[in-house]
C-alpha cells in the first residue's frame, strides 16, 4: 500500500507540474505579445521616443512574466521537493497545487500585458510623461498580479501543509481540488479586470500627467474592488482546506460533490464580477483623466456600480457556503 | 536538486522552547546592512566638492529618489524619504547578492520579505491615522457600505501578503531557474548570464516596484 501511495504521489506531482506551467504560460505570453505589438506600433508612430518605449516595454514584460515565473516555481517544487511520507491525500494536494497556480496565472499575466501595451502607446503620444507613465504601469501591474499571488499562497499551502486525513479519502481529496478550483478561477477575472484598470490609468496619465496622483488613486481603489471576487475565492479555498468532511452526515460521494460544487460555484462566479468591476474601474480612470475636477463623484459612481455588479459573485459565495455548511 | 527546499537553521533553546533562526538569511541580511552602512559612512564622512565615483552614485540616488517622492507626497515627502530609499536600496542589494557565487539573496526567504511588507504596511497605516485622526481612519473601513467592513479589512491585509509574496516569488523563481539550468548544462556559460538577467534586471525592477508600492500606499493613506 505504501508503494502504491508513493507511485500515486509521484504521478500527481508530475501531472500537476505539467498542468501548472502549461496553463501558467498562456496568459503572460499573450499579454507580453500584446505589449510588444503596442511597442512596435508606438515606435513606428514616434521614432524619436524609441528608447523610452523599448525600455518601458522590457520592464513591463518582465513584470507581466512574474505570473508565469510563479507557475514555474510551483512546477519545479512539484517535481523536485522531497516527500518523506507520501499518501493518497497528498497526491490529491499536489495535483490541486499545480491546477491552482496554472489557472491562477492566466488572468494576471494577460492583464499586466494590457497595462504594458497602453503604457507604450501612451509614451509615444507624450514622450515627456514617460517616467510617470512607467511608474503608473509598474504599480498597476504589480497590483494586478495580486490574484496570481493568492493562487501562489494556496499552492504553497497545498504543497507543504497537506492536512491529515480524517474520515474517507474521497471527500478529503475533493475538498483540496475544490480549493484549487476556487482560488484559481477566481484569480482569472480579477487579474484581467485589474489589468484593464491599470491600462486605462496608464493611458490617462499619458494624456494628463499632472493628474497622475488622482489617477493612481482611482486605479488602486478600482483594482482593490475588482479583486474582491479573488478574495472570495481565496476565502472559500481556506474554508475548504480546513473543512472537516469526515463529520458530514452525507455518504462520501455526495459529500465530495458538495465540496467540489462549493469550489466551482465560488471560482466560476468570480470570473465575471472581477472582469466587470475592472471594466468599471478602467472607465472611471479614463473619465478622471478627462475631468480631474469630478474625480470624487466619479469614484463614488464607480464604487456603487462595482458593488452592484459584484452581487453575482456574492450569490456564488452564498451557494458555496450553503454547500459547505448546510447541505 | 534537493537544495531547493533546504534551509540551514540555527536552533537556540530559549526558556525551554526552541527558537529556529534561518542562518543564511541572517548572515546575508546583516551583511547587506553592514555593506550599506559602510557605504553610507564612507560617502558622507568627507564629502568632496568634486564628487568621487562613490559620492556621485550616492548623490544621484538621493537626488532622483527625493524628487520622485516629493512629486508624489508633496511637502510630506521628507518624512518618508529615508524609509522608502532604505527599502529600495536594501532590497536592491539583497537581490543583486545572488549573482555573487556562494552568496544568497536574503529576499529569497519569505520571512525577510514578510517583515519588509509589514514595515511598509504599518507605515502607511500610521500615516493615515496621523493625517486624519482615528475617527476618520476607522470610518474608512465602513465605506462605501457598513457591511463591507470585513472585506475592507481583508483587502488591507492582502496588501501585506501580495507585497511579500511578489518579491519572494520573483527572487525565488530566478534562483530556481538558475539552479535548474545549472543542473542541466553543468555550470557552463549560461547560468551567469541568466544570473545577470534575474539578479540585475528582475531584481532591480522588483526592488523599484516594492518601493513604489510603499510610496503609493502612503500617498493614498494621506489623501482624504
Amino acid at each position: 500500500m505504501i508503494v502504491e501511495a508513493g507511485a500515486w504521489t509521484q504521478a500527481a506531482a508530475v501531472l500537476g507540474a505539467g498542468l501548472c506551467i502549461g496553463l501558467g504560460a498562456i496568459g503572460a505570453a499573450v499579454g507580453e505579445g500584446r505589449t510588444a505589438e503596442a511597442a512596435a506600433e508606438a515606435i513606428a508612430r514616434q521614432p524619436a521616443a524609441a528608447h523610452k518605449v523599448q525600455r518601458t516595454m522590457l520592464v513591463g514584460q518582465a513584470v507581466a512574466e512574474s505570473a508565469s515565473i510563479f507557475a514555474l516555481v510551483v512546477s519545479v517544487l512539484l517535481l523536485f521537493a522531497a516527500r518523506p511520507s507520501p499518501s493518497l491525500l497528498q497526491a490529491a494536494a499536489l495535483a490541486a497545487a499545480g491546477l491552482c497556480m496554472g489557472i491562477g496565472a492566466l488572468g494576471p499575466g494577460l492583464g499586466a500585458g494590457f497595462a504594458g501595451a497602453t503604457a507604450c502607446t501612451g509614451i509615444a503620444r507624450h514622450p515627456k510623461a514617460a517616467t510617470s507613465v512607467t511608474t503608473t504601469m509598474l504599480v498597476g501591474q504589480a497590483v494586478a498580479q495580486t490574484p496570481a499571488i493568492f493562487a501562489l499562497v494556496l499552492a504553497f499551502l497545498l504543497l507543504f501543509a497537506t492536512p491529515s486525513q480524517a474520515g474517507p479519502l474521497l471527500p478529503a481529496a475533493a475538498a483540496l481540488l475544490a480549493a484549487a478550483v476556487s482560488a484559481g478561477f477566481a484569480a482569472v477575472g480579477s487579474g484581467v479586470g485589474s489589468g484593464l484598470a491599470a491600462a486605462a490609468a496608464c493611458d490617462a496619465v499619458a494624456r494628463r500627467p499632472r493628474a497622475s496622483g488622482l489617477l493612481v488613486r482611482a486605479m488602486l481603489v478600482g483594482q482593490a474592488v475588482a479583486q474582491t471576487p479573488a478574495i472570495f475565492g481565496l476565502l472559500v479555498a481556506f474554508l475548504l482546506l480546513f473543512a472537516r468532511p469526515g463529520d458530514s452526515p452525507l455518504a462520501p460521494l455526495p459529500a465530495a460533490s458538495a465540496l467540489l460544487g462549493a469550489g466551482i460555484a465560488t471560482g466560476l462566479s468570480a470570473v465575471g464580477p472581477g472582469l466587470g468591476a475592472g471594466v468599471a474601474a478602467a472607465s472611471a480612470c479614463a473619465a478622471t483623466g478627462r475631468r480631474p475636477d469630478l474625480s470624487a463623484s466619479l469614484l463614488r459612481t464607480m464604487l456603487v456600480g462595482q458593488a452592484v455588479s459584484q452581487s453575482t459573485s456574492v450569490y456564488g459565495l452564498v451557494v458555496a457556503l450553503l454547500l459547505l455548511y448546510v447541505v | 536538486m534537493d537544495a531547493i527546499t533546504e534551509v540551514a537553521q540555527w536552533v537556540l533553546p530559549v526558556g525551554g522552547r526552541e527558537v529556529h533562526l534561518n542562518a543564511t538569511t541572517l548572515i546575508m541580511s546583516w551583511g547587506v546592512m553592514a555593506g550599506l552602512a559602510a557605504f553610507g559612512l564612507a560617502v558622507s564622512r568627507r564629502p568632496a566638492l568634486v564628487p568621487g565615483p562613490f559620492q556621485s552614485v550616492a548623490e544621484l540616488l538621493v537626488q532622483v529618489s527625493r524628487d520622485l517622492i516629493a512629486e508624489t507626497l508633496g511637502k510630506r515627502g521628507p518624512r518618508y524619504f529615508a524609509l522608502i530609499l532604505t527599502l529600495f536600496v536594501f532590497i536592491l542589494i539583497s537581490n543583486w547578492l545572488g549573482m555573487v557565487p556562494f552568496l544568497e539573496e536574503p529576499t529569497k526567504d519569505l520571512n525577510t520579505t514578510l517583515v519588509l511588507a509589514v514595515i511598509a504596511f504599518l507605515t502607511a497605516q500610521a500615516a493615515a491615522v496621523r493625517a486624519k485622526g482615528w475617527r476618520a481612519y476607522l470610518k474608512e473601513y465602513f465605506q462605501p457600505f457598513a457591511f463591507m467592513f470585513p472585506l475592507n479589512v481583508i483587502g488591507e491585509a492582502a496588501k501585506v501578503v501580495s507585497m511579500s509574496f511578489r518579491l519572494y516569488g520573483n527572487v525565488m523563481g530566478g534562483s530556481i531557474i538558475i539552479l535548474v539550468v545549472s543542473h542541466l548544462v553543468h555550470h557552463l556559460v549560461l547560468p551567469p548570464l541568466l544570473g545577470a538577467f534575474f539578479g540585475l534586471f528582475v531584481g532591480t525592477v522588483q526592488a523599484f516596484v516594492f518601493a513604489m508600492l510603499t510610496l503609493t500606499y502612503i500617498s493614498v493613506a494621506l489623501q482624504e
